[in-house]
């Protein structure tokens, strides 16, 4: 790349008056670190790093998970989230199960663990040891859907179907709790999901469609 | 033989025109699809970029043997040398990137890449920031380009001098992101002599080239695949750096290569709607027409362009002028994004539009009826405002005031236009072998569309079977070419491919008929699953029967766009909102959205219902919650996840209704993917100042902002 002139600073970090930008760009510099996105926190030395990552995968444990109904034992590191051990330490994989904001945001990775819906991707997979997992393909198959997923085709409620399996997954515990849930109950037990394309009318309609279908057996 | 086949009337459709559920529904909604995510290949390696966080930094060291030596790790590569300057944040923040056996051991080489960087010179990353006095020069190009004036600013003053009110603002809307669910990336599986690339992409047939030039290979050595994809918006042409970063991975490992940005990278790199700064002057007269009016458009598509249509947007104004530029910033191109500009001229212009009407005491649907040019609006005005309760509301003249528990109600308008119809550039295969089974192949992606189904659906229609008796083939290179899907053309470049091959598959099957049944090509009636001779009694024979007419040899013909298929001319759309606003908080609720807008056949009501409701929410999303936000003194970008950079949920979910324009004359085939996302920000603004005075200038619409507009009007 061409190089530039150099440019004023915006203030001298050697300054008496440090601006914000600066204090942190020396403090950076003081402690030798990168600011690298994502890394900001885990900007570990080399040693460390290095120290850290043998320790992790030395660490491997074995993990006995009961996953659609199946008993499966899987090598995991003890920071390896439920998500990344559906889509990534099963062999074959379990990829529908989606990884959006891997940060508890979105819903599109949810799961149920003993039934409950939860973020798979702020659970560890060592902590869920004699756990059962439900995941979208333990609800049904593409020619066995259950009432849930029925109503998602039916009511058009997946378009670029990214989100859908967490929305399936959710709107399935929703109808487990909630016999016949109102409109509300039904925007509240599905609002820690996200959907981009914009499918949430048809997704409450699909979530009512079923209750009334399956009497609020969730399935 | 007719050569130009002709769309049935649409009370003649037996499948179109109706609504029907989707091809992909099941495999969706088990998590059977496979995304590019969720590819897996023998021997595949984990691919990750490395990014720095600062825009207009320079790369003193780069130290990568700590990441080489993670076990686990297969390569470790620069891409950014010691001496490089960084000069905007985006895709130019890549400073190395890493492969390794499981994407834990990828994200630990990512961290242990150590570098250093100094001499952070302003950031430049806002408007103010470029254009102050003495500002560097970010890319060396000056901070400020494709400046344009159009009219008479001065023609326009003087016109205004017979205005009955005049009014001068400015009108200020944020960066958006696409915020696909599926973050962008690829697979590349490359063995040294051909390559299948399985991508996140909105133009498949158009990536081929891209991906053949990265990797050296022969076009026809490429193949690309993307049977479904997790969203796109206008964010997903080309390949990227990503993109090629991902092939040259692969032809040093000879491994199968998956590169996924997560999602602040996503944020960080991977496109959005650029952000506008607008002035505007202009004024009408007694009867609430425009006499003038001026804008001066500052574009913010960072080192990109913007977008940014012609003004006056939708409304005719005979004296009207322009200052129009592009202000660039340290950050990413903006890229297209559902009607590129539309949506940000909608508010400057909608907002301006209302405000005029309140200054002279005049209703704002009256004041934009006598504004536009096209009766269809006035229809459409006519729809939404009945819809919506707008004869009954008390408060159509002036805003409203609080009730005694702080909370106001309100209603407000807005407009959309797009270009209809499609384009050249689709050709379509329709097989059908003798034992009856029918595949219509292209090889068009699906955003979540619908286009998967509308292959299928249109070939089902025309031989008159269930849409389960149609099997489609989407989304590989290797099938006949598409265009790429980007300004709601995939449907008009589609549809009439697939009526032109579907015509061709029936005549050549009746060909067939003539010597058994008599009639000439084209006196044949095929109607659930069975033909007879026009109008004569019973159905003869079975569509199997028919097939086995073809003994032993499959029938394939082709089909290409025929421009007398889809529709031309201009789009046209209205949508109304309905709002409460707690004074007292300055929280905005969204209560009710309508919308109708003109679309030709409506070739599937159900997803085209989808697509109207998803361009509501993307703009109620886009007026409440949206902003990217960075640090003006660091140069940092804060809303890198989405729980910094909010969409909307559940909980925000208006009642959302669809009225399909029933009265749109043209029997012809178009798409609506642009229309409905460019007016429902702007109709909420207005709806939130008929409320209760609160006149919202900028996006998005936070209690803050509420409220401080409402002590504006205090
Ligand atoms: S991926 Fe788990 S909540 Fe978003
Ligand atoms: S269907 Fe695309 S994100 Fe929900």
């Amino acid at each position: 790349m061409a190089k530039r002139p150099r440019e004023p600073r915006e203030s001298d970090p050697q300054g008496p008056d440090l601006s914000r930008r600066s204090f942190l760009v020396s403090a950076g510099s003081a402690a030798a670190g990168s600011v690298l996105a994502g890394g900001l926190a885990g900007a570990a030395t080399a040693a460390e790093a290095q120290e850290s990552t043998d320790g992790r995968l030395a660490g491997l444990v074995n993990v006995r998970l009961k996953i659609n109904g199946e008993q499966r034992t899987v090598a995991v590191e003890p920071r390896t989230t439920l998500l990344s051990t559906l889509r990534h330490r099963l062999d074959p994989a379990l990829t529908g199960t989606k990884e959006v904001c891997d940060r508890g945001n979105c819903g599109a990775c949810t799961v149920l663990v003993d039934g409950r819906p939860v973020y798979s991707c702020l659970q560890l997979a060592c902590t869920l040891e004699g756990s059962e997992i439900t995941t979208v393909e333990g609800l049904g198959s593409p020619d066995d859907m259950s009432d849930v997923q029925q109503a998602f085709c039916d009511k058009d409620a997946s378009m670029c179907g990214f989100c859908t399996p967490g929305f399936v997954v959710a709107t399935t515990a929703c109808l487990a709790k909630h016999a016949a849930p109102d409109d509300a109950t039904i925007r509240h037990e599905l609002s820690g999901n996200l959907c981009r394309c914009g499918t949430y009318p048809h997704i409450f309609e699909a979530a009512a469609s079923a209750a009334s279908k399956s009497g609020g057996r969730g399935r | 033989m007719s050569p130009t086949p002709k769309w049935k009337p649409r009370g003649e459709m037996t499948l179109l025109n109706t609504g029907y559920a989707r091809l992909d529904g099941p495999d969706k909604v088990t998590g059977r699809a496979v995304y590019s995510h969720d590819v897996r290949l023998p021997r595949q390696v984990y691919a990750r970029l490395v990014l720095h966080s600062y825009p207009r930094a320079e790369l003193t060291s780069l130290d990568l043997e700590p990441a080489r030596r993670i076990p686990g790790v297969v390569l470790v590569e620069a891409q950014k040398a010691a001496g490089d300057e960084l000069v905007y944040l985006g895709d130019d923040s890549i400073v190395a990137y890493v492969a390794a056996e499981t994407p834990e051991a990828a994200k630990d080489a990512a961290r242990a890449v150590r570098a250093a960087f100094r001499d952070h010179y302003p950031p430049m990353v806002t408007r103010e920031q470029s254009l102050s006095p003495g500002a560097p020069s970010i890319t060396g190009r000056g901070n400020t380009s494709g400046a344009r004036d159009r009219g008479d600013e001065a023609a326009v003053d003087s016109a205004l001098e017979g205005a009955a009110v005049v009014v001068e603002q400015v009108y200020e809307l944020p960066i958006q992101h696409h915020v696909c669910l599926e973050t962008h990336g690829h697979v590349v599986d490359y063995d040294g002599e051909s390559a299948t690339c399985y991508a996140s992409t909105q133009a498949v047939s158009g990536s081929v080239d891209e991906f053949a030039r990265n990797l050296g290979l022969p076009a026809d050595k490429v193949r690309v695949l993307t049977p479904v994809m997790g969203g796109g918006f206008g964010a997903k042409f080309g390949i990227g750096l990503e993109g090629a970063i991902c092939c040259l991975i692969a032809k040093k490992l000879l491994r199968p290569v998956h590169l996924m940005l997560d999602r602040p990278q996503e944020f960080q790199m991977a496109g959005n709607r650029s952000g506008t700064w607008v002035r505007m002057r202009g004024g009408i007269d007694a009867q609430g027409r425009l006499v003038g009016q001026f804008a001066e458009v500052d574009r913010l598509g960072g080192t990109g362009g913007g977008a940014f249509p012609l003004m006056p947007y939708i409304y005719a104004c005979e004296t009207n002028a322009a200052r129009t530029r592009s202000v660039h910033t340290a950050l990413d191109s903006n890229r297209a994004m559902r009607a590129p500009g539309h949506p940000q001229a909608s508010f400057a212009q909608e907002s301006f539009l209302d405000e005029l009407a309140y200054a002279a005491g005049l209703d704002p649907v009256e004041v934009r009826k006598v504004n536009v040019e096209s009766d269809v609006y006035r229809r459409h005005l006519d729809v939404v405002a009945d819809a919506i309760g707008w004869d009954a509301h008390p408060n159509r003249t002036a805003p409203g005031e609080a009730g005694a528990d702080g909370w106001a109600e309100g209603i407000g308008f807005g407009l959309a236009t797009w270009r209809a119809g499609g384009r050249p550039g689709c050709e379509v295969e329709v097989r059908i072998t003798p034992d009856g089974a029918v595949t219509s192949s292209c090889a068009v992606q699906d955003l979540g569309t619908g286009s998967r189904t509308l292959v299928a659906a249109i070939i089902a229609e025309e031989l008159g079977l269930p849409l389960s008796a149609v099997t489609a083939r989407i989304g590989d290179s290797d099938l006949p070419p598409s265009v790429g899907s980007g300004g709601s053309v995939t449907t008009g470049a589609l549809a009439p491919a697939l009526k032109v091959a579907a015509h061709r598959a029936r005549e050549a099957l009746e060909q067939r008929l003539v010597p058994v049944l008599g009639a000439e090509v084209g006196d044949y009636e095929w109607v659930r699953g069975r033909v007879r001779v026009a109008g004569e009694g019973d159905m003869t024979m079975s569509f199997g029967e028919v097939c086995a007419l073809l003994g032993n040899q499959p029938l394939s013909v082709r089909g290409e766009y025929d421009g007398s298929l889809d529709a031309d001319g201009s789009l046209h759309g209205a949508q109304a909102a309905r709002v409460r606003v707690d004074t007292l908080t300055g929280r905005v609720e969204v209560l009710d959205m309508v919308a109708t807008h003109d679309q030709g056949i409506p070739l599937n009501r159900l997803a085209l219902t989808s697509q109207i409701n998803g361009g509501m929410i993307q703009a109620l999303s886009y007026g409440l919650l949206e902003e990217r936000v960075l640090d003006a003194e660091m140069g940092w970008l804060l809303s890198d996840n989405l729980e910094s950079y909010k969409i909307a949920g559940p909980k925000e979910m208006p009642r959302l209704r669809v009225i399909l324009d029933e009265d749109d004359g043209r029997n012809l085939a178009t798409g609506m993917a642009e229309a409905p996302v460019i007016p429902g920000h702007s109709a909420i603004a207005n709806a939130i100042f008929n409320a209760c005075g609160a006149r919202l200038r900028s996006l998005p619409f936070t209690p803050d902002r509420v409220l401080a507009a409402l002590a504006e009007r205090a």
